[in-house]
């Protein structure tokens, strides 16, 4: 048993472990572009040995030429316009409701009795699913769009809250009482809201990712934005096209998703 | 300065989902700017009998009477944990202050009191830090700050040193003595430690029985400042010891 597992680690093994932050990190990098490389390079192959059906596999390389006549067209930017509009007002109507009712449910008795039957019942139901009335009540437009993304952003942030609110250590309440902050006023901005906030923040950034998916399906089914776009150019075969929105959708996350973990790290710079 | 006592007056305590109360009967008076150790095992009620006179929870039977505040920016009491509970989203500084609002104070004057109590306990230069970046010996100092700058008429410490290491709780007691004599305040130390006890305190009173009682109430017969070594204080601590 001993002689099979040696104590020291093998030469290469140390070696590699000597090798400085700045070398690992620049590993990290090569390897990372190789990955993506590679990935194109199957993409290519896809594409010239017909792995999917005639004409539904773009050429990666024509996707610059593809994006710049999405732009020049003129059908990108008032795209992307669109789909923001959508997504900022779903976004903040979703986080800003499902914040106050996951803190009344965490903070009041009576609250919690009365919604917890409903919110099991709500709960399950995909947020696409609500798109029927959307478009019923709705009509195409913007407020549809906003009103089906502000559903799944809703329950998000709402589980996001109650969970940080129930979590606050009740030590705190009773040194706020202790210290003249007994008032629900005064106990909920000093103790309630900075004690929940990594759990009610992680739940934004959750919702900051998760808006941009409902967004896209919702417009798939025929809301103006991006995702529309990109129904319309499968439908003429410019699949191209498609590949340059689903690109522009990634960027735009990434963006969001980087403004928003700094907002977050600034807020929470306290933790250890 | 207080001019008054803090008065117990046959007090009882029942947890809501207990039969019996945890102490009844208790009598006791803390003088103004007297130092009075409670002392007892644990599970005895010490700490319960902390919380009833910081307001925290109300007695089930009684009377406690606070010394009236001057209506100077101080409160009636203010509370020492064991466990500190420096606010982590808070840096020292703020949390120092926090008992200071709705006191009545301008700005200016509260930023002055949270300066005086931090070069009370030396901790001038600490102030901006954040509470997971100091030791749990600096933590329970901001904790004593953060209670002395509401300037309580009776200071409630709540086995405060209990969680720090032998050499940094010596030096803490040392520390509160000083800080004590020279801010004239009544004071309740709940320890569970009898040495620490009788060191520090003018008056040990010991809490024994189900439901517990005063069972021991002494001044203790050593003037400040002391020898911990200190043979007629030996004496004393088997005194409270056999009385435990």
């Amino acid at each position: 048993m001993a002689e099979r597992q040696p104590s020291n680690p093998p030469p290469a093994f140390a070696a590699k472990r000597q090798a400085g932050p700045g070398a690992t990190r620049l590993r990290r990098v090569v390897l990372g572009v190789l990955g993506l490389a590679a990935f194109i390079g199957l993409w290519k192959c896809a594409y010239l040995f017909n792995w999917a059906p005639r004409g539904t596999i773009p050429d990666p390389f024509d996707v610059p030429a593809a994006l710049w006549d999405e732009y020049s067209s003129g059908r990108m930017l008032p795209a992307i316009g669109s789909s923001l509009i959508h997504y900022v007002w779903g976004l903040g109507i979703g986080t800003a409701l499902g914040f106050a009712v996951g803190l009344m449910a965490a903070s009041s008795r009576v609250f919690d009795d009365i919604h917890y039957m409903l919110a099991r019942v709500l709960r399950p139901i995909p947020p696409l699913a609500w798109v029927i009335f959307a478009i019923a009540w709705f009509q195409v437009s913007h407020a549809g769009a906003a009103f089906v993304i502000s559903i799944g952003v809703f329950w998000v942030n709402y589980f996001a809250t109650a969970s940080g609110v129930r979590n606050v250590d009740p030590r705190f309440y009773e040194l706020a009482r202790a210290f003249g902050h007994a008032s629900f006023i005064k106990r909920v901005t000093s103790i309630t809201l900075p004690g929940a906030m990594p759990s009610i923040l992680s739940g934004v950034r959750t919702g900051v990712g998760q808006a941009w998916m409902t967004l896209i399906a919702a417009e798939l089914l025929g809301v103006p934005g991006m995702g529309q776009e990109m129904n319309s150019a499968a439908g003429v075969g410019a699949y191209d096209a498609v590949v340059v929105y689903m690109l522009a959708i990634s960027l735009i996350y990434t963006l969001s998703d980087g403004l928003f973990a700094l907002v977050e790290n600034r807020t929470l710079r306290w933790r250890p | 300065m207080s001019t008054t006592q803090t008065r117990l007056a046959d007090v009882a305590y029942r947890y809501p989902t207990a039969e019996a109360p945890v102490f009844a009967g208790l009598d006791f008076t803390i003088g103004a700017g007297e130092f009075v150790a409670l002392v007892g095992g644990s599970g005895v009620g010490k700490s319960t009998v902390l919380r009833c006179i910081a307001g925290l929870i109300t007695p089930s039977h009684g009377v406690i009477d606070l010394p009236p505040t001057p209506g100077d920016g101080s409160r009636a009491s203010a509370v020492v944990f064991q466990d500190t509970r420096l606010l982590p989203w808070r840096r020292l500084r703020a949390n120092v202050g926090y008992g200071l609002s709705g006191l009545g104070l301008s700005r200016a004057q509260r930023e002055d009191r949270i300066d005086d109590v931090l070069e009370l306990i030396s901790m001038r230069d600490f102030d901006g830090r954040w509470p997971h970046e100091i030791s749990g010996g600096q933590a329970q100092r901001i904790g004593l700050a953060r209670a002395l700058a509401v300037r309580p008429q009776v200071l409630l410490m709540d086995e405060p040193f209990s969680a720090v290491d032998a050499l940094t709780r010596t030096r803490l007691q040392d520390e509160l003595l000083a800080i004590w004599k020279r801010l004239n305040m009544a004071v309740l130390f709940v320890t569970h430690d009898i040495a620490e006890a009788t060191y520090l305190a003018d008056r040990v009173c010991v809490m024994r029985g189900s439901p517990a009682r005063i069972v021991f109430d002494e001044t203790v017969p050593v003037a400040h400042p002391r020898q911990r070594e200190d043979a007629t204080l030996q004496t004393f601590v088997q005194r409270v010891a056999d009385a435990l």
